[in-house]
């Protein structure tokens, strides 16, 4: 038996105990408080039934979708880049405090907000409450924060299928199992049953096949650029990386373009099915780490604040640490989602706060698994690949299965993760295009896609990923400061009380606009300065130095724009909220 | 434990799986069926529209299928639209 305390197993245990007082007792308090929610009070979905958007849903089915839909690799990489910043006792704090304060909340009031509107998603309630002007600011940013996030987790997947080399074979054997799922099911008209056991069943076979036959594990790493196979690093500019990109563009393309119940669904579905039990094994092995044997190699806490933009992977704990985790601790994607379908589909409005806020206290969870997984290594990378030995470790200890097999697995876990939302992300660009520029050529659906993966290929070709990460970061967690500030003045507006949401609007708001900031001087000093940041020493060793100064002064220009653009957004908001305020007042 | 709670328990982790793994498709396909519905919608009720697509005798034949469509069919189409309601496909 070990140290107690010196294995994740408490850490992990005190933030599951605090995400249960937040869903039991913070949750409750809001829901009444706040929102004073009627189970007998028609929602949308029963008013305005369709039977397409509008129709009321079990709040079961609706939780198991909002996750679906919320989770990625936001809570799976940030707490791995956040415990190499920073040390994992910060991480540990702001994922379970940010999640308690500020993450469930905005999901959920996002959701309150819709129902309470008649369904309504983000846009339009913004334009009601707002105005044209903040609507289109919001449009823009959401095309802008789609680019980032599939260029960065385009890296991220590109990273794990080059440094494990045949963990993209399991992943062919999903693609294609999801392709046969939809017509097994939809032509042939076979059980879904059935058909989700032969789903399984090929999965798996594909994950044990590569764990037990080394041969086929191909292709190794850095194939392409065997004088960088001793650097034991994928770098930004290499033969590899830019074949992986095209690959991975060559799929994201047929999901985009495809009718969705042929490829893209039935994918998420065959995909999905290793990612449940991945994600319950990973939680279950960390509290039983007392019992495995297994403890804590890493410090709780590291250097804080730094201002040095020659460190540029890090910077100041405030505001870098608030962006790192996105996801796990809040996101604003998740109020696009809230708002989008499952505002439409609640049965009941009590059904918010497990659906909303549960859907999002689990995904802190599984942050709290990416923790784990990383405080048991001894050094490691800021890299998704982290996460996949972290938690092969973990979890074969629990299991007896060998270390190498379930690191397999949780590498293509991650995969699995970042493929079905960037593709997810390929297509809604690729339907945003076609609604925003439907009179010109970008309108079409071929080119907005290839406009949107060439632009994520330069990204991720040419860019430092952590720093895009950090982008990433910052637009999601300013989305949900804006979401949060809209909720603000919307409840303003109808008189509700508003500190609950407000304060936390505004600390993220100025937080990540801070973020922001930060990085756009980190790229701007790198250009002045005609310098390339770490990774991409190769791609200007490769494509010239010219390269990177187009990648560095596109991405300190981007930067620029989105802080501008938040800071706009924020003053609008809070302009609002005060005019709607001081009616409240009068009246 | 009571029977009916092991089965409301069963029943809850069923639909969980399903919202998880099937409900993107169930409304993804509900919304191909619309788009389809939108087709005969519009075939019966052209002429009505400014668009006779079909001689009246047929469109009169189709009419009864329709009518049990038409308020929703209406609903959704006066419904305020944005591109945020497609983001999430």
């Amino acid at each position: 038996m070990v140290d107690f305390l010196n294995t994740p197993a408490p850490y992990i245990a005190l933030g599951l105990v605090i995400y249960l007082i937040a869903y039991v007792v913070y949750s409750k308090y809001i829901d009444k408080r706040v929102w004073n929610t009627d189970p007998n009070k028609p929602t949308p979905a029963k008013l305005y039934t369709d039977g397409v958007e509008y129709f009321p849903v079990s709040k079961y089915v609706l939780y198991g979708y909002q996750f679906k839909s919320v989770a990625a690799l936001g809570p799976i990489v940030g707490p791995i880049v956040a415990v190499y910043f920073y040390g994992w006792l910060p991480a540990l704090i702001w994922l379970i405090l940010g999640n308690f304060f500020i993450g469930w909340v905005q999901d959920y009031s996002a959701m309150m907000m819709s129902v309470r509107n008649d369904g309504r998603s983000m846009g339009p309630i913004t334009y009601n409450l707002m105005g044209e002007r903040v609507r289109k600011i919001l449009l823009v940013y959401i095309m802008i924060y789609l680019i980032i996030i599939t260029a960065v987790f385009a890296w991220v997947i590109v990273d794990i299928i080059n440094r494990i080399a045949g963990s993209f074979i399991p992943i062919i054997f999903i693609l294609f199992m999801g392709a046969l799922f939809g017509q097994l099911v939809f032509r042939m008209k076979i059980d879904i049953l059935i058909a989700t056991i032969i789903a399984i069943a090929v999965v798996f076979l594909g994950i044990v096949l590569v764990g037990a036959l080394p041969q086929i594990r191909v292709p190794p790493f850095n194939f392409l650029d065997p004088g960088l196979v001793e650097t034991n690093m994928t770098w930004p500019g290499s033969w590899t990386v830019l074949f992986w990109l095209i690959i991975l563009a060559i799929i994201y393309y047929l999901a985009a373009i495809t009718p969705m119940p042929r490829f893209l669904l039935p994918t998420i579905f065959v995909g999905f099915l290793p990612a449940i039990i991945a994600l319950i094994l990973v939680i279950i092995a960390a509290l039983f780490t007392p019992l495995t044997g297994i403890t804590i190699n890493q410090i709780p806490v590291k250097d804080l604040w730094i201002t040095d933009p020659n460190k540029f992977q890090t910077g100041p704990l405030w505001p870098i640490l608030f962006v790192t985790i996105a996801c796990g601790a809040i996101s604003g994607w998740h109020s696009l989602v809230s708002s989008g379908l499952t505002s439409k589909q609640l049965e009941f409005e009590t059904d918010a706060r497990p659906v909303g806020g549960g859907a999002m206290i689990t995904e802190g969870i599984v942050g709290l698994s990416s923790v784990a997984s990383v405080i048991i290594l001894g050094t490691f990378a800021a890299t998704a690949v982290t996460y996949a030995q972290g938690a092969g470790k973990l979890t074969s200890s629990l299991t007896g299965i060998s270390l190498d097999g379930m690191t397999l697995f949780y590498a293509v876990f991650v995969v699995v993760m970042g493929m079905i939302t960037s593709m997810l992300f390929v297509r809604v660009w690729r339907n945003v295009s076609a609604e925003l520029f439907e009179k010109s050529i970008l309108g079409n659906k071929h080119v907005a896609t290839i406009v949107m993966l060439l632009l994520m290929i330069f990204l991720a070709f040419t860019g430092s990923w952590t720093n895009l990460w950090i982008y990433f970061g910052g637009t999601n967690q300013l989305l949900a400061g804006l979401a949060l500030l809209l909720v603000a003045v919307y409840l303003a507006s109808i008189k509700r009380p508003t500190i609950y949401v407000f304060i936390p609007g505004i600390f993220m708001a100025i937080t990540t606009v801070a973020a922001l900031i930060w990085e756009t001087y980190v790229y701007s000093y790198f250009l002045i300065n005609n310098k390339a940041l770490g990774p991409q020493v190769n791609v200007a060793k490769v494509f010239g130095q010219g390269v990177v100064q187009i990648s560095n002064g596109f991405s300190a220009v981007l930067g620029a724009v989105l802080a501008v653009l938040g800071a706009i957004m924020t003053y609008y908001l809070i302009r609002g909220y005060i005019k709607y305020r001081k009616e409240a007042v009068k009246t | 434990m009571p029977k009916e709670k092991k089965d409301s328990i069963f029943k809850a982790f069923k639909d969980t799986l399903m919202g998880f793994m099937i409900h993107s498709q169930v409304t993804s396909m509900l919304k191909m069926k619309t788009y389809t519905e939108y087709l005969f919608m519009i075939m019966t009720m052209g002429d009505m529209l400014g668009m006779p697509l079909l001689p009246p005798y047929y469109s009169l034949r189709l009419l009864p299928y329709m009518v049990p469509n038409i308020k929703s069919w209406k609903l959704r189409m006066l419904r305020d639209r944005d591109v945020t309601d497609i983001v999430v496909g």
